[in-house]
């Protein structure tokens, strides 16, 4: 009896000492999600894509399991992403999920609509997280249901700026944009910057989904491609035009490339034309910033996208994996239990170190270790971090993926379909794929 | 007496016995081909008539799946690209084949090396090769480009004109088919006797008419074998669709590109609707068995057997 009081005594000395230190750990102030000790350990199968990836959730795992669920473990399985959704589709048909995985936005709707994935919701109620700290571009695309239920923890995110080379800027005697710079801004320098005897140009930014026009139909105030809830396709409506029209306006005029001069429709060979001094200007994503401190030979920075003029804003979009867990799991409140740790800023830290791939977690102390994980460097990586906040998600799902990430890209910036030709074609053939009833 | 129940192998032990022995020898093969061919095959014939995504349970439907095949715009489209690319790559990749084996039948120098030149395509991987392609006509960089530049054919779109885009697919097709063609020929041209050629120069024909009255008919049945096999061939093309527009637009702008091999695809892979992937693959197989029917149907009319006169 006596033996049992002193442990308790001990157990409550721990806790109040490591109460205690968390302050000073968490040197910004209190941690923005807050972990929790899991109710009854147990075992949990999960999935993820990349093996990089595994390494850092690996390590957050063991955190978790030694310190807030002893006794708990986790197969930790990578299935690549070659084969990762194929497989997926096919357990899941076998209802074998496992009972934790990585999920991407444009096949959330496919997962949710087939009711394979569990309700978070009553969870983060539980544990208190307010989903709104998260910005939302990472996770209005995994809400479902009429209450907006947020299915999956947002792991890390994406955003999209513009990598400009100032050596390019230097010689033509501009002066570097800055945040708050402008369409017209934008137009000028491109112009300015382009060189067509030389088969240099002043920009590339329409190329494909996420890095492409969809960010510029998003600073009208319009939501790209179709509405949320995907009722209807908007690429027909005044703000889609108006970006659209603009874009071809630039490539038409040859500050910027066709897709058969880029090569492809991918905002990656963009990136290696503006990394071999072909164009002056192209929108990239923060995935690109390792092979940018690595690969690119001149002085470079990045900025913010250009603001449309009238509503002033600039909105990227935004990709975040989600962490989501299968609603035929056997033990769904552990799985929730170890979602909010890879969540909460102590699990996101081992992110935020390993440098690359940016933490969702919207703590400052872990976006700054994020940044610093660069290294000391003049870049603005910062623009990249702004543009989180409000920001974009994507609206796109598998059956119009290719229909508005490449093939109206093609129409309009290569084969020169006037614009408003090519978004009613794309609108007309998205209208069929849309839900007729909805969530 | 178990023997009694084994009568149907033969009439004698020893022939039974051999007959067993021979049964085990195609074992492996026929059980590989009964479970990763047949079966699935036999699956996928079922499946033609349900709704099946994959996650839920699927739903017989009937003949709803092929109904709307006929409604389908995309897939009359895949059925019309098809079609052209059988035009565009059978009679060529049959005349350059035959061209490329007669003439490699002379005595030539290098011959040997040529033969192999000739037959590293078909050793080659389709995706390597259509990789590689797909850069040689990439618009104004790519080394195709680059070539026909002088005569006024540089700047062309290939890979994203819906008007153009067949043409590099038919080409990479038939460039990786000639050798495999060529080999047939050259095997039919080598068991011509000679002593057909020596009657024919006797009578005074020349080079010309040699070709055309001996190694023509003589090399018919090859030719129908390499005709049958081309056309089944251009009507399963889909590695060169997928790579080739795969950077651009995925089956080409506005399906320009799209084969019903790699539109039947979509629907199950992309679209995870894998009844009517079902649906397109047993059209498909009915079309392929139609067309070689006829084919063989046809046959009479122009190839000539020697065992018949003999």
């Amino acid at each position: 009896m006596r033996k049992a009081k002193r442990q308790l005594v001990a157990v409550l000395l721990v806790l109040l000492m490591s109460a205690l230190a968390l302050p000073v750990n968490a040197q910004d102030g209190e941690p923005v999600i807050q972990p929790q000790p899991c109710e009854e350990p147990g075992q949990l199968t999960m999935w993820v894509w990349d093996e990089a990836w595994a390494e850092i959730i690996g390590a957050s795992i063991d955190q978790w399991a030694a310190e807030y669920c002893p006794g708990a473990e986790v197969d930790l399985q990578v299935q690549p992403w070659g084969q990762y959704w194929d497989l997926l589709q096919t357990n899941a048909a076998g209802g074998d999920l496992p009972d934790v995985f990585n999920m991407s936005q444009p096949f959330f709707y496919f997962y949710a609509s087939n009711d394979v994935l569990l309700d978070l919701q009553p969870y983060w109620d539980q544990y208190g997280v307010d989903t709104t700290v998260w910005g939302s571009g990472m996770v209005d695309p995994y809400r479902w249901g009429e209450a907006g239920d947020l299915y999956a923890a947002p792991v890390n995110w994406d955003t999209i700026a513009i990598f400009y080379n100032k050596d390019m800027f230097d010689a033509a005697g501009l002066e570097y944009p800055s945040a708050g710079w402008t369409w017209d801004d934008f137009a000028a320098a491109a112009e300015a910057l382009t060189n067509a005897d030389e088969d240099i140009y002043g920009a590339e930014v329409y190329l494909e989904f996420q890095a492409g026009y969809p960010n510029w139909i998003a600073a009208t105030g319009t939501t790209p491609v179709v509405e949320a809830g995907r009722a209807r396709c908007t690429l027909a409506d005044e703000g889609s035009i108006e970006a659209l029209t603009f874009l071809q306006n630039l490539y038409q005029q040859g500050y910027m490339p066709s897709v058969s001069i880029v090569g492809s429709t991918s905002p990656d060979d963009a990136f290696n034309l503006f990394a071999s001094g072909r164009i002056a200007m192209v929108a990239g994503g923060s995935w690109k910033l390792p092979v940018a401190f690595e690969e690119v030979p001149f002085n470079w920075d990045v900025v913010q996208l250009p603001a449309h003029p009238e509503t002033g804003l600039s909105r990227s979009i935004l990709h975040a994996v989600g962490y989501v867990a299968s609603s035929r799991t056997e033990n769904p409140d552990l799985a929730a239990n170890l979602i909010l740790f890879l969540a909460s800023d102590e699990g996101q830290r081992y992110f935020a170190e390993a440098g690359g791939v940016a933490p969702a977690n919207p703590s400052p102390a872990l976006q700054q270790l994020w940044i610093d994980s660069f290294g000391d460097s003049d870049v603005n990586i910062q623009a990249f971090v702004d543009a989180t906040v409000d920001s974009q998600g994507v609206t796109a799902f598998d059956e119009i993926w290719d229909a508005i990430n490449s093939e109206i890209v093609v129409q309009i910036f290569d084969l020169d379909v006037p614009v408003e030709e090519a978004v009613a074609s794309t609108c007309e053939f998205i209208e069929t794929q849309l839900p007729e009833q909805q969530q | 007496m178990a023997s009694s129940r084994l009568n149907f192998l033969g009439p004698t032990p020893l022939s039974r016995r051999r007959a067993l022995w021979g049964m085990a020898l195609i074992a492996p093969n026929t059980l590989g081909l009964l479970f990763f061919f047949g079966i699935p095959v036999l699956i996928a014939f079922w499946t033609s008539f349900q709704q099946w995504n994959a996650l839920k349970p699927p739903v017989y439907i009937g003949l709803e799946n092929f109904e709307r095949l006929v409604d389908d715009q995309m897939f009359h489209t895949a059925l019309t690209n098809t079609l052209k690319l059988l035009g565009l790559t059978v009679p060529l990749e049959i005349v350059l084949a035959m061209g490329v084996a007669v003439l490699l039948n002379q005595p030539l120098a290098g011959r040997s090396l040529l033969r192999t030149a000739y037959f590293l395509p078909v050793v080659t991987s389709t995706v390597a090769a259509s990789i590689v392609w797909t850069g040689a006509f990439q618009q104004r960089y790519g080394i195709l480009s680059s070539l026909l530049e002088p005569v006024g054919l540089g700047d062309y779109k290939w890979l994203v004109d819906p008007g153009l885009v067949l043409i590099p697919i038919a080409a990479v097709t038939v460039w990786q088919r000639l050798g495999f063609d060529m080999v047939i020929f050259l095997a039919g041209l080598q068991s011509i006797p000679g002593v057909l050629y020596e009657a024919a120069t006797i009578d005074g024909a020349n080079r010309w008419q040699r070709f055309r009255h001996v190694t023509l008919p003589m090399l018919s049945p090859t030719t129908f074998l390499v005709m049958v096999l081309a056309v089944i061939n251009s009507f399963q093309i889909f590695d060169q669709v997928y790579v080739m527009t795969l950077r651009t637009v995925p089956g080409g702008v506005g399906g320009s590109a799209t084969t019903l091999a790699y539109y039947l695809y979509r629907r199950a892979f992309t679209d995870s609707e894998f009844g009517y992937a079902s649906a397109i693959a047993l059209v498909l197989f009915v079309i392929i068995l139609s067309v070689t029917v006829v084919q063989l149907a046809g046959q009479r009319m122009w190839v000539y057997y020697e065992a018949e006169k003999g």
